[in-house]
């Protein structure tokens, strides 16, 4: 006789070891005498940084002063925070005229709008909107930072990117709404569908024109007050020199790593001690070479001014770094590519821009983000030769009578505000890593 | 059967290639590169040319004999005779050379060790322990360095308490002082005798190498294991000090001691130099520790399980079994990041230390001119070590990829 039960045994619960905090921390805490001991010791070591932490930075800490004196009277074991909001607008535009800081910031949101559409999903031609911030967002940002007087060349690119930034706003609202590129729906909106491709171009080519045309003479009406670039400093320059850094460095990279890889031997040795010489040392010598150095390489009578040189030196410096990441990714995409590639009949550049970059880059966009997180704290150095950047602004508030022998706090904002930036930019990228390492295993 | 072939009558008539001079593939590599060096070599003689032009408009001469000629200035920290108005930007230019190296040396070594625990710490088995690993690599990995080495060198080493209240660190022996002009400690005075006992440690140490071998030798042919620990400290702690005792204690130590307004005596290291010490250690340890991490986690789950299956205890485990496959993947980037340490010590400028960048790049290229050769022969003195760092590098990969099979 057998008895066989005629419902399921109900789940008995999981133990207590494995559900409760109470069995987690005897896991991973107490699991041994000598763990319980190092546990204890941690705990007491967080416990005196993250207390003393407080009770300086918050606790008794003064927000709310007009100079050093009046923070010590409040409080002499806390921190001076008021020094540092007083000085929050130097901190993060320098000496930018203050009725003019809405350009810094108009030009920052500018670019976060533009960039914004490569990470929305269905929105098209993603490759034109990477493109167009590349070519023309450096001038209409530079015309916005520094105004003036616009020369024709100024005009026209200013123009440009104007038509270009419109052109991808529209292109977002059409790619979200109609599901088709702006193109595409300008075409359809002309009942020019069915047309030929050549009349079709000529059409896009006509609206291209006209709307160039009306942007041009609209903004032939105004102009910007100038602003010499010694007014610029703080974060802004700071971003302003690492963008331009970034942003050069990748075209000078990419040609440096093919250089490096090509079998033309001149090519390759040239390359090759490039990239070796400006990696083997360090910044500040490369930013001392360019403040000493560059006067006496120009022409006579022809001046670079300060920002122009460091920003030479930095691509430069960059640029090889770069160089070394772009040949790690070309390493990392198989032979049989190139090979596919040429027997189709491509030509090298073919090859390369086609089939070998697009791949390579992808790899690539984690250790670029990398790059950039370096080149973001490398730039502090060029408060050493006397530029205000974020570092020398910090440095200054010390220098500021009413604030006068206030250094830590301004340093330490100044990790603060780094350490937001590139953590999460880091997080990103390894993000960004996993998500593109899982995208290969197909 | 099986068919020779008749050799003559599979001979192919290979297609004339007609001879295309634009086409020809030497043709065109010979022409790119000769467009490449001529663009390149028209570039360095424009700037050769205008260089040259703007020295004569300026008056100023070129060459390398300023070397030889006296500088007038002083320097803080030197560790070779100089005096100024006699010594020589030559004599300059050693001084920030051995600073540099000096720095870098203690540098890297301080680092990696720092590093290799905080990196051992990050895989604890113990949560917290780990977290906060991870919150000392993430931050210290994420501030730039130069803020980090201003604020150790403003916010901590400089509001040192001043010479009259200086904090000793040796528990009132007075052979370890710190106050804000630096660390002071005692130098040790060799006596007459004193190479006797530096003979015995070094029998000592010779001793405890033939006592390994020969315990690996009898482990590998009977598998017994000898207890080697206890004779080895035994031989290396109780024969020099055997022997220094017996020669009567020939050393004494030049302490520092107060007079007036300065410590005389001993020897110091200024406060810049700890400052660089310590965000350069801790810095690079931050970037090791995540070396070590990574490479310790490169090594299959298996090869721990498969140890621990066969009996060794965990600390074994991770000794002989886990480490050493480990290695290959730590140390090159350990040594490049050494690489980096010694590149970063050049930030030393920012606050004052007399290394290479800020004696012969900053002051003596303020006083006397010559950028070009100033620029050239430091930028040379780094290529230098990075050969000598990356040549090390070279020989490690050699010897790894040998020992793969």
């Amino acid at each position: 006789m057998t008895i066989v039960r005629a419902q399921k045994t109900p789940d008995r619960t999981p133990p207590l070891s494995e559900t409760s905090i109470l069995g987690w921390m005897q896991k991973n805490l107490f699991s041994s005498f000598f763990n319980s001991i190092l546990t204890i010791i941690t705990l007491y070591i967080v416990y005196i940084t993250v207390s003393g932490i407080y009770i300086w930075g918050i606790a008794d800490a003064t927000f709310v002063a007009e100079n050093r004196r009046e923070c010590y009277n409040n409080s002499l074991t806390g921190a001076c925070w008021a020094g540092v909001i007083d000085w929050f607008d130097n901190i993060f535009y320098g000496r930018y005229p203050r009725e003019e800081i809405w350009r810094v910031n108009f030009g920052g949101l500018l670019l976060v709008l533009w960039m914004a559409p490569l990470w929305i999903s269905k929105v098209k031609g993603k490759i034109f909107i990477g493109i167009s911030v590349i070519l023309f967002y450096p001038f209409l940002a530079g015309y916005l930072f520094s105004g003036g007087e616009k020369g024709l060349f100024m005009q026209v690119m200013v123009s440009g990117a104007i038509i270009a930034f419109i052109a991808n706003m529209l292109n977002v609202l059409t790619s979200r709404i109609k599901g088709q590129s702006l193109s595409k729906f300008l075409i359809s909106l002309f009942r020019q569908s069915n047309a030929s491709d050549k009349s079709q171009r000529n059409l896009i080519l006509g609206v291209l024109v006209i709307s160039f045309a009306a942007v041009f003479f609209w903004q032939t009406g105004w102009s910007l007050e100038g602003v010499v670039w010694t007014k610029w400093g703080g974060m802004f320059l700071t971003l302003v020199i690492s963008g331009v850094g970034i942003a050069a460095s990748m075209p000078l990279g990419v040609f440096l790593a093919l250089g490096r890889q090509s079998k033309l031997p001149v090519v390759k040795v040239l390359s090759t001690s490039f990239i070796e010489v400006f990696r083997s040392v360090p910044l500040i010598t490369v930013l001392f070479m360019a403040t000493t150095m560059f006067p006496l390489f120009m022409p006579e009578g022809f001046v670079l001014n300060k920002l122009v040189q460091v920003i030479l030196a930095i691509i430069l410096f960059n640029a090889c770094y770069m160089a070394e990441n772009v040949r790690a990714g070309l390493q990392a995409i198989p032979k049989g590519q190139s090979e596919g590639a040429h027997t189709i009949g491509l030509s090298y550049w073919g090859t390369m821009g086609l089939i070998i970059m697009p791949q390579a880059l992808k790899h690539m966009i984690p250790n670029i983000v990398g790059n950039f997180i370096g080149l973001l704290k490398n730039t502090t150095l060029v408060s050493i030769i006397g530029l205000f950047d974020i570092l020398g602004m910090l440095r200054s508030i010390s220098k500021d009578a009413p604030w006068i022998g206030l250094h830590k706090e301004p340093l330490i904002f100044g990790a603060i505000i780094f350490f937001i930036v590139c953590f999460s930019m880091s997080k990103y990228s390894r993000h960004l890593e996993v998500k593109l390492s899982a995208g290969n295993k197909h | 059967m099986v068919k020779v072939a008749n050799q003559d009558n599979n001979v192919r008539i290979r297609p004339k290639e007609e001879f295309n001079f634009f086409q020809d593939k030497r043709v065109r590599s010979v022409f790119y590169q000769l467009l490449t060096a001529g663009t390149v070599g028209w570039l360095l003689w424009y700037l050769a040319s205008n260089t040259t032009q703007n020295l004569a408009l300026r008056g100023m001469n070129t060459g390398f004999g300023f070397l030889d000629s006296v500088a007038g200035f002083d320097t803080d920290f030197k560790l070779i005779e100089y005096t100024p108005g006699v010594g020589t930007y030559l004599d300059i230019f050693m001084i920030g050379a051995i600073n540099t190296l000096l720095i870098s040396f203690v540098a890297i070594i301080l680092s990696t060790i720092l590093g290799f625990f905080v990196g051992i710490l990050r895989l604890s088995k113990n949560w917290l322990v780990a977290k906060v690993a991870l919150a000392f690599v993430e931050v210290f990995r994420n501030t730039p360095l130069l803020i980090q080495i201003v604020f150790w060198f403003i916010g901590i080493f400089s509001l040192l308490p001043v010479v009259k209240k200086t904090i000793d660190l040796s528990f009132g022996s007075e052979m370890l002082l710190l106050n804000n002009r630096g660390l002071y400690f005692s130098t040790p005075i060799f006596g007459d005798l004193f190479w006797l006992t530096a003979l015995a440690l070094l029998t000592a140490l010779v001793g405890v190498f033939f006592l390994r071998r020969r315990a690996r030798k009898l482990q590998n042919e009977s598998g017994a294991q000898t207890k080697i620990l206890l004779p080895s400290l035994a031989l290396i702690i109780l024969l020099p000090s055997f022997t220094f005792f017996i020669t009567g204690m020939p050393l004494a130590w030049d302490i520092p001691t107060l007079q007036g307004f300065n410590f005389v005596g001993g020897a110091s290291l200024p406060p810049s130099f700890l400052a660089l010490l310590v965000s350069l250690s801790i810095y690079h340890a931050a970037q090791i520790a995540e070396a070590v991490r990574a490479g310790i986690l490169s090594v299959n789950r298996g090869q721990t399980e498969a140890a621990l299956a066969i009996g060794l205890k965990p600390g074994k485990v991770t000794s002989l079994v886990v480490v050493p496959q480990a290695m290959p993947a730590i140390v090159p980037p350990i040594i490049s990041n050494w690489m980096d340490t010694v590149k970063n010590s050049s930030l030393a400028v920012a606050i004052g230390y007399n290394d290479i960048v800020s004696l012969f790049m900053q002051t003596t290229l303020n006083q006397i001119g010559h950028a070009v050769e100033i620029v050239a022969i430091t930028m040379a003195f780094y290529m230098t070590i990075s050969l000598i760092i990356s040549g090390l590098l070279n020989i490690y990969n050699k010897r790894v990829q040998l020992v793969e099979r």
